[in-house]
């Protein structure tokens, strides 16, 4: 296991590397999403005030 | 042919329906591919003779360049489609691009710069890909700002729109630059058929790790457009409907 995240040495590279991609994927889903519920809620304030 | 199609992805209701419907399936099965891609990149595939376990970069860092690269397009294309037939949604797409491919345009330089380190022994040098690829980045930044600095609508899609396509002339560029100009960046190694230059088991997860991203990309690609839909059109009577 230790020989595993060790990557032959390059671990140190590799895994801040793969921890930034995947977090860039993680990121850009919970940006949409919060994106999304904005404008959601942005637009129900709307209809309540015409209504 | 038959252009209904083209039609009814003019039209805002129908797009933010279709998007509702289809973003949870494209980002299920990317989350999936992305699970097994890895697996098979770092677990199963074999380390390379020459760069030994280093290689293995490439599962993060080729899809994101990959990604940095197709939403630009997606962007332009969107933006000029905009322009040209004065498609709102067309807009709307584009707009909700940006800051996708901004963001696997930093995870490109930083998973690039992790790789340069141990391989080139620098973390940058100004070598034609790396330099055109922060171009990019400056590129989706200038395309945002001047949309959020553009009160009237109409007038930012379309400012905004030219400097899409505009900044497209940097697409090719930085996908040729390690052919036509001499730099540190190694040319494309994924050859295949017969003269393939790598192993299948090294192939196969970095394609579909390529897939995954490109499904990935259509799932929050999705969920931005709805956003942007809801925003421009919040007087129409349909968002009443999509929300209640």
């Amino acid at each position: 296991m230790n020989e595993f995240f060790a990557m032959g040495g390059y671990g140190k590279y590799l895994w801040p590397a793969f921890a930034l991609g995947f977090g860039v994927v993680v990121l850009n889903l919970v940006l949409a999403w919060n994106s999304l519920r904005n404008a959601e809620q942005q637009a129900r304030r709307r209809m309540e005030m015409k209504t | 042919m038959n252009w209904t199609w083209f039609h009814r992805f003019a039209s805002p209701p129908y797009v933010y329906r279709f998007a509702r419907r289809w973003a949870p399936w494209f980002g299920g099965v990317a989350g999936v591919l992305m699970l097994i891609a890895l697996y098979g990149g770092l677990v199963l595939a074999p380390a390379d003779y020459q760069q030994k376990d280093a290689f293995r970069m490439m599962y993060v860092h080729a899809p994101s360049a990959t990604l940095s690269l197709m939403v630009y397009s997606t962007m332009a294309v969107a933006a000029a489609v905009g322009l040209i037939w004065r498609m709102k949604v067309a807009h709307a797409a584009a707009a909700a691009c940006a800051p996708i491919g901004a963001w696997f345009t930093v995870a490109t330089l930083g998973t690039g710069m992790l790789w340069g380190k141990p391989m080139w022994g620098t973390y940058w040098e100004w070598d034609p890909r790396l330099t055109s690829e922060l171009v990019l980045l400056f590129l989706y930044f200038g395309y945002m700002g001047l949309r959020a600095a553009t009160e009237d609508l109409q007038k930012a899609d379309k400012a905004s729109a030219l400097l899409a396509i505009v900044g497209a002339v940097n697409v090719p560029i930085i996908h040729y630059s390690v052919v036509w100009w001499n730099g540190l960046h190694q040319e494309n190694s994924k050859k295949l058929g017969a003269d393939a230059d790598m192993a299948w088991s090294m192939v196969w997860p970095l394609l579909l790790m390529l897939l995954a991203f490109a499904l990935y990309f259509g799932a929050v690609f999705l969920i931005r457009l709805r956003a942007e839909l809801l925003r421009r059109e919040r007087n129409a009577s349909w968002v009443r409907e999509v929300l209640t």
